[in-house]
Parts: C-alpha cells; structure tokens; sequence
C-alpha cells in the first residue's frame, strides 16, 4: 500500500500510517512518502505496535519514504 | 541568509545594545527549535494520541534547568522574597479562571491547527504556509482580547492573585527550588508510567559507520549538528540554558508579546485602536511588553528572530521547501486553531512559552495550572482531530 502524505504535518502521517498498518494487519507492506521531518521519529516509534518493521529512506530534499514492512506476518 | 541576520544587529545594536543580545538569543533559539524538531503542540498531543511523552519530558529536563536559572537571577534581583515584591520580569502570572481558560483554549488550537505559537514561527520559517495561516489566526484573536481587555481586567482578572512560590508561606528560594524539583521529578515519573501503560516503544538510535580519521571525526560532529536531527533532549536542555541566558541579559522569553503589537498596530492603521489596558502594569510577562513602541524591541528580537534562526537550520540540513496543505480544510483548520489560540495567550498573558516554559522557572504557580489546562485542551483537540481525516 502506498501512502502519499507530502504536505500533510503532524499528526496526520502519523494516523495515517497507523490506519494503514492497523487495517492491513501485516499483510501488506507500507511505503509512505513525506516531507515532514518530524515523521522520521514519530512514524517509526508507532511501526512495533503493530508487528511491522521499518527502514528510512531519504529519496528527496526534503522528502523521505518510510518503508513499514510486515515483521513475521499477521497478527 | 545567516550574514543578513547578524547584520540586522547593527542597527538594533545602535538603538540599543540589549536588542542586539536578545536578537542572537532569538536566532539560537530558532535554530535550536528547528534542529531538536521541538513542538509543544506534540508534547502535550501525542500523550493522548499514542501515550508517548517524549518531548514532554525534554520539556521537563528544560524546565529544571531554566529553574536553576532562573532562581539565582531572581535571588539577585530579590534577596528576600515577599508577596509585594516580585523580581523585575519574572513571568508571575495571574492564577484562575482566566489560566485555566486561556490554557484550553490554547491547548484545543494548537492540536487543531497542527502547531503552538512558537512551533509556527519556526515552521512558518520551513516553508509551511499553513503555519503562517495559523500565525495570521492568532493576531486576530490577540486583537480580539485586545480590544476586550478592560472587560476581562474588570470582571475576571482584577481578583485572581499571583502566587510566587519563594514569598509563600516561608518558603523562600531554597523551599521554592525544592518543591518545583520534586514536582518536576513527580511528573517525569507519572509520565513515564504513562507510557508503560500505552506500551509505547522507543526505537533505538542507528548509529552510523564510527569516524576514524580526522576528516571523518569533523564531518561526524557536523552531521549531528547541522544535518540530522538534535534528540528531543538535547533541544529542551538547549532551550532552558538559553531562556536563562535571555533573563540574564534582560527577560525571559516569550513570543505573544511581539504578536499582540502586530495585532494592536494593524488594528490601530485600520482605525480600531485598542483601549488603554488596564492592570498591565503590575503582571509581567508577555502582555506588559506588548506596549514597546517602534520597529525593534525586546520582544521582537526574541520573536522574530526565531524566523532566521529556523531558516538557517532548515537550510543546513536542506528541510527547507513551500509546502502547501493538499486538503483545503487543513487552512480552516490552521486559522481556527490559531485564533483559539491568540484568544488563550490572550488571556493567560502567554503561550507554551511564556505562560509555561518561562513561568514555571519564574517560580510561579500559574505555569503549573496553564501546563494542566494546556493537558486538558489537547485531549479535547486530539478528540477533534480523530474526527476530521
């Protein structure tokens, strides 16, 4: 699933990206592109809840694409 | 960018040399505000959002140091505390139902609108429009208490009292210091059971290849200064140490004083000046610098000044860019949260920054109370924003 958040600020990616992983219970990994750096600790700190891993990437500047992927399947 | 701004001290520094001092201050507090990422409207948010504490507690690590701080400035100034005698520009404030207003009104705006008054300036410097919107939204409602002040003097404020710690009850500096230090530990502690209780995780810090040459070991203390992100901590620990070096040199800091002249100068071009406040003389504060006159002033040194500040770190770390809100309602969002904020400052004669990160220090009771309010507001405004996508 991807999510495009750019102009969005807190808390917005932050839900969405909860949202996401919420409804798709690990069985889809997240891309979420932002160009809120305060997403690079928020986003990050909610993906264990949740049973997924993530990994930060800086693809722009400033833009990042967080990538949240599903750490041993469906909970 | 940076050489433009020192360059702005010469002037200041002609009309006088304390302008020139604060306007540093107001850079390196910009500077620190964008590198740590630190946002008030956050701290308070996330706790009801996802139960994380994390920049509430560098809030408080902040606090403790401004506190030391500031007590020994005040000592200075005020040997031997009384209740009619309170240390020049120590943000005493009034504690009552205009604290505890003002406190939620602001709490609800600054989870609406995304960002408190302070956050604003520095992010409105990023390139956020929709934080200029909320800046906009919260001359409109300084103006408004502006305007109404008397009305609110005379039926509320005139009667609320403004307890300082070091002049109750004996307590003098030693018992004030005290009593704020297990009140600011009490809170570390109730906040970190708060998070046990959510569950919340914080993520370790990746640490990159380790610098070996000298080359390596400079480019690594650049990275972590100007390019990645300053840990939450490290930025409430700044900012105390700089709140107090502002006191030293002339007063604490806050950022809805210089807002209120801005409000009261455009409505007075306009035709609409406000009254003669009534009161204003005997708090401190925000409001009480808000009758500065002519371009530069205590005030806008300190505010204004945040602007360069925060450019100057978005640009080193390359975090500068004009972003546009893509949903519409995010405008309504930042007005409307801006102005329930200027209300809120209006009314407890400060925001986080005065009326809190400033006034807790100061060793007044009213910056405890307007901390709750805040709390409260933000549970409010989290239960808002749950419901618009």
């Amino acid at each position: 699933m991807k999510l495009d958040v750019r102009g969005e600020v807190c808390p917005y990616p932050m839900l969405k990206a909860v949202e996401a992983m919420k409804k798709l219970r690990g069985s889809e990994e997240v891309v979420l592109v932002t160009d809120h750096a305060p997403c690079l600790d928020t986003i990050p700190a909610q993906a264990p809840r949740f049973g997924y891993s993530y990994a930060v990437a800086e693809t722009g500047s400033p833009e990042w694409t967080i990538t949240l992927t599903p750490a041993g399947g469906a909970r | 960018m940076l050489i433009g701004a020192a360059a702005l001290a010469i002037p200041m520094a002609q009309q006088d040399g304390v302008f020139a001092a604060l306007w540093g201050l107001g850079l390196a507090a910009g500077f620190t505000l964008q590198r740590s990422r630190f946002c008030f409207a956050s701290a308070f948010r996330d706790l009801f959002l996802f139960g994380s504490a994390r920049i509430l507690k560098a809030i408080l690590l902040g606090l403790a140091v401004a506190t030391v701080g500031f007590a020994a400035i005040m000592r200075a100034a005020v040997p031997f505390p009384g209740p009619e005698l309170l240390p020049p520009q120590a943000h005493v404030l009034p504690v009552g139902i205009s604290t505890i207003l003002g406190g939620v009104l602001f709490g609800f705006g600054m989870v609406l609108s995304g960002g408190c008054v302070s956050g604003s300036l520095y992010r409105a410097a990023e390139g956020y429009i929709a934080s200029w919107v909320s800046l906009a939204g919260v001359v409109v409602g300084l103006g408004f208490i502006s305007q109404t002040w008397n009305w609110w003097w005379a039926a509320v404020i005139s009667f609320e009292p403004k307890p300082w710690l070091p002049a109750i009850g004996g307590l003098g500096y030693a018992g004030a210091l005290a009593l704020t230090f297990a009140a600011l530990v009490a809170a570390f502690v109730f906040l970190t059971w708060w998070e046990a209780r959510a569950g919340v995780v914080t993520p370790a810090a990746t640490e990159g290849a380790p610098a070996v040459t000298f080359r390596e070991r400079i480019a690594k203390v650049w990275q972590t200064v100007f390019v990645r992100g300053w840990p939450a901590a490290v930025g409430g620990a700044v900012l105390g140490g700089i709140v107090v070096v502002m006191y030293t040199i002339h007063m604490p800091w806050g950022v809805t004083g210089e807002l209120t002249r801005w409000s009261n100068a455009a409505m007075s071009l306009a035709g609409a000046v406000p009254p003669a406040p009534l009161g204003l003389d005997d708090i401190g504060g925000c409001a009480a610098l808000a009758q500065e006159t002519g371009l530069f002033g205590h005030t806008f040194s300190v505010t204004v000044g945040v602007l360069p500040g925060a450019l100057v770190g978005a640009l080193f770390a390359k975090e500068f860019k004009l972003r546009f809100p893509r949903n519409a309602v995010r405008y309504a969002q930042s007005l409307g949260g801006g102005v329930l904020m200027g209300l809120g400052a209006g009314l407890a004669i400060g925001c986080t920054i005065g009326a809190f990160f400033s006034a807790i220090p100061s060793l007044s009771i009213s910056g405890w109370l307007f901390a709750v309010a805040l709390a409260g507001g933000s549970y409010l405004g989290v239960q808002a924003i749950r419901r618009i996508p």
